[in-house]
C-alpha cells in the first residue's frame, strides 16, 4: 500500500552551518492492514517522515507510492487515499461540534452527503461521542478532542490513516481507549495505519511492526516479536542475600554484561544482559567465591522500551 | 465538477455556522456596516444639499464602497485564512484535500463572498428603508462586473497569502494594501489605458458606468466585459503563481504551517 525508496530531507541551515539531514536515504513498504508503529527520539526524523507522506514536505529525493501512486507526480489521487492526525495540531475546528466537524471534512474530501449521515454515526458511536454530537470541540476533554481528530481522519475512507503521536498528552484511560480503538479499525476496516509515538506500550500493544530511525536513518524494520525476541533470553535479574562484598563489586563491575547492581535493606539485586551463556556461570562463581547466598535467579521479562534503547544504542 | 460543489456548500456550512454560532460578533460587524451606509447616505444628502447636486451620483458611492468592502474581504481572507488555519494547526488538513488547496481557498473565498453578498443586500435593503433614501442598482448588471474584479483581488490575497506562508506576519502590509486598493479603484482607468491593466481600475470603472451613467450590461459590450476577465485572470495567474513559489519554498524548508 506504502512504497518509500530512497527517502532524504536535508533543511537548509543558518548562515554557515551544514544543512541538517532529516532524513537520510531510507526505503520501506507498508501492507494494506498493517499497523505500523514509527519510532525514533525527538528529531530522529519521524515527523519529517510522516508530512513527506502526507505531501507536506517536499522530499529532496526519493520516492513515495501510495496504492500505486506515485505521490510527488501524480499529488491529487494519491492524496485522496492519505489521511494524517499530525502532532501538534488541532486538526479539528475548535468552534465546530463532533458532527459538524465530521461533515465538514467529509465535504473538503469531496464525499458525497448522502448517506453520510449514517456514516457520521458510526464514527461517533465506535469512538464513544455519540452523546457529544452537538458539542463544539473546544469543549471536549483532550481525549475526545483526539479521538474526534481520529474521527475525521477515517471518515475521508483513506486507504491509509497516518497518525502522529496519538496518545501524547492523553490520560491512561483515554490512551488505553485509543489503543484499543486503533486494533479494532485495523481489524474491522483493512486500513493501513503509520503510527508514531514515544510511547512504546502503545507499540508493544498495537503494532505488528515497527521501524526505528535514528539520525534520520532505519536502524530497525521488524516484526514487534521478532524485535523483541532478539534480546528476550538475554536479561537475567540475580537476588543476592545481604549486601556484596568490594572484591565482588569490583569483579562485577569488570564484567560488561552487569548492567547494574541495587543495593535494597537485606538483598542485592544485580540486572546481567547475556551476550554469552558462560558470562552468567561467570557472575554465579564470583558471587559463590565469597559464599554469597544467592535467593533467586528470574529471566526479566522484556519490554520494548528496553528493545527500543538497545537498538538505539547499537545505533 | 459536483466534488468541487460539494467543496463548497462545506465551507458555505461551515461559515454561516460559524456566523450564527457568534451572533453577537456577526452582529457587531453588520451594524457596522449598517452605520457605515447609513453615514454614507446621511453624507451624501447633506454634501448634495449643499452643493445643488442631483442624487444621481448615491448609487455610485455606495457601490464604490461596496466594490471596496469585497475586494478587501476576498484578498484578506486567504492571508488571514493561511494565518489562522496555520495557527490553529488545521492548515495541514486543508492542504491535503485531494482538491488542491487553490480549489480549497477558492471555495473558501466563494463562500465568504456569497454570506457577505447576502448580508450585503439585507443591510442596503434595511438602510434604504431607515433611511428614506433609494437606490437604482441594476444587480443584473452589477453582479458579472464585480465577480470579475474580484479575480484581481483574488489574486492580490493569494499572492499577500504566500508572503504569509514564508514570514508568517506581515500584518502591517496587509493593513498598508487596504489603503492602496482605494487609490487602484479611484484611478481614471476610462482615460488613460495602463490604469486599466492594475488591480480593480478598470472593474471600478465599469461599475461607475453602470451606477453613474446608468449603462447596462449590454452597452458596456461583451468585449469590455472580456477584457475585464482577462485582466482579472492575468492577475490571479500571476498572484497564484507566486503563491505556488512561496509554498513550494515553505514545503522545501519544511515551514508549511509553522507559526
Amino acid at each position: 500500500m506504502i512504497r518509500v525508496e530512497k527517502l532524504q530531507k536535508a533543511y537548509p541551515a543558518k548562515k554557515g552551518s551544514p544543512p541538517v539531514q532529516a532524513v537520510d536515504n531510507i526505503s520501506f513498504n507498508v501492507s494494506q492492514g498493517e499497523l505500523m508503529g514509527l519510532l525514533g527520539s525527538n528529531g530522529a526524523g519521524k515527523t519529517t517522515t510522516i508530512k513527506m507522506l502526507c505531501g507536506l514536505i517536499k522530499p529532496d529525493f526519493g520516492s513515495i507510492y501510495i496504492d500505486g501512486l506515485d505521490l510527488l507526480k501524480q499529488r491529487t489521487p494519491a492524496l485522496s487515499n492519505i489521511s494524517a492526525v499530525l502532532e501538534g495540531n488541532r486538526n479539528i475546528y475548535w468552534r465546530l461540534t463532533a458532527k459538524e466537524n465530521l461533515e465538514f471534512f467529509a465535504g473538503l474530501r469531496g464525499l458525497e452527503p448522502r448517506g453520510m449521515e449514517a456514516e457520521i454515526d458510526y464514527f461517533l458511536e465506535l469512538f464513544g461521542l455519540t452523546e457529544k454530537i452537538n458539542v463544539e470541540a473546544r469543549k471536549l476533554s483532550r481525549g475526545m478532542q483526539q479521538k474526534l481528530a481520529i474521527a475525521v481522519a477515517l471518515i475521508s475512507k483513506s486507504k491509509v490513516v497516518l497518525l502522529d503521536e496519538p496518545t501524547l498528552g492523553l490520560d491512561v484511560q483515554a490512551s488505553y481507549e485509543i489503543r484499543q480503538l486503533l486494533k479494532k479499525i485495523v481489524q474491522e476496516q483493512e486500513r493501513t495505519i503509520i503510527l508514531t509515538t514515544h510511547d512504546m506500550n502503545v507499540v508493544q500493544d498495537t503494532c505488528e511492526r515497527a521501524i526505528i530511525i535514528n539520525d534520520g536513518r532505519i536502524v530497525a524494520d521488524d516484526r514487534i516479536e521478532n524485535l523483541l525476541k532478539l534480546f528476550k533470553v538475554k536479561i537475567y535479574k540475580i537476588i543476592v542475600q545481604g549486601s556484596l562484598t568490594s572484591a565482588q563489586k569490583s569483579r562485577l563491575v569488570e564484567i560488561d554484561a552487569v548492567q547494574e547492581m541495587e543495593k535494597f535493606p537485606n538483598e542485592t539485586a544485580i540486572n546481567v544482559l547475556l551476550e554469552k551463556s558462560e558470562t552468567l556461570y561467570d557472575v554465579i562463581d564470583i558471587l559463590r567465591a565469597d559464599s554469597s547466598l544467592i535467593k533467586s535467579i528470574d529471566q526479566e521479562q522484556n519490554n520494548f522500551e528496553r528493545v527500543f534503547l538497545e537498538i538505539l544504542e547499537r545505533g | 465538477m459536483r466534488e468541487k460543489l460539494l467543496l463548497l456548500r462545506a465551507f458555505f456550512k461551515k461559515e454561516w455556522i460559524i456566523l450564527k454560532r457568534y451572533s453577537v460578533n456577526s452582529l457587531g460587524g453588520i451594524l457596522t456596516m449598517y452605520v457605515i451606509f447609513l453615514m454614507l447616505f446621511a453624507g451624501y444628502k447633506g454634501v448634495s444639499n449643499l452643493a445643488g447636486i442631483e442624487g444621481d451620483t448615491m448609487e455610485g458611492l455606495v457601490v464604490g464602497y461596496a466594490l471596496w468592502v469585497f475586494l478587501l474581504i476576498t484578498y484578506q481572507d486567504i492571508s488571514f485564512t493561511l494565518r489562522i488555519e496555520s495557527q490553529e494547526g488545521t492548515l495541514e488538513q486543508l492542504y491535503m484535500s485531494p482538491h488542491g488547496i487553490g480549489w480549497v481557498m477558492g471555495a473558501k473565498v466563494a463562500a465568504s463572498f456569497l454570506i457577505n453578498l447576502l448580508i450585503m443586500a439585507i443591510i442596503l435593503f434595511i438602510t434604504m428603508l431607515t433611511s428614506g433614501v433609494s437606490l437604482n442598482l441594476d444587480f443584473f448588471s452589477l453582479l458579472p462586473v464585480l465577480v470579475g474584479t474580484l479575480f484581481s483581488s483574488l489574486a492580490m490575497g493569494f499572492l499577500v497569502g504566500g508572503l504569509t506562508l514564508i514570514f508568517k506576519r506581515i500584518d502591517s502590509y496587509t493593513q498598508m494594501i487596504q489603503f492602496i486598493w482605494i487609490a487602484f479603484i479611484s484611478l481614471p482607468a476610462n482615460q488613460i489605458f495602463w490604469m486599466r491593466l492594475l488591480p480593480g481600475s478598470y472593474g471600478a470603472t465599469l461599475v461607475r458606468n453602470i451606477t453613474i451613467s446608468n449603462q447596462n450590461l449590454i452597452q458596456i459590450g461583451l468585449n469590455q466585459l472580456l477584457f475585464l476577465y482577462i485582466i482579472g485572470s492575468t492577475h490571479l495567474a500571476i498572484g497564484y503563481g507566486i503563491y505556488k513559489l512561496c509554498e513550494r519554498k515553505a514545503m522545501r524548508e519544511g515551514m508549511l504551517g509553522h507559526y
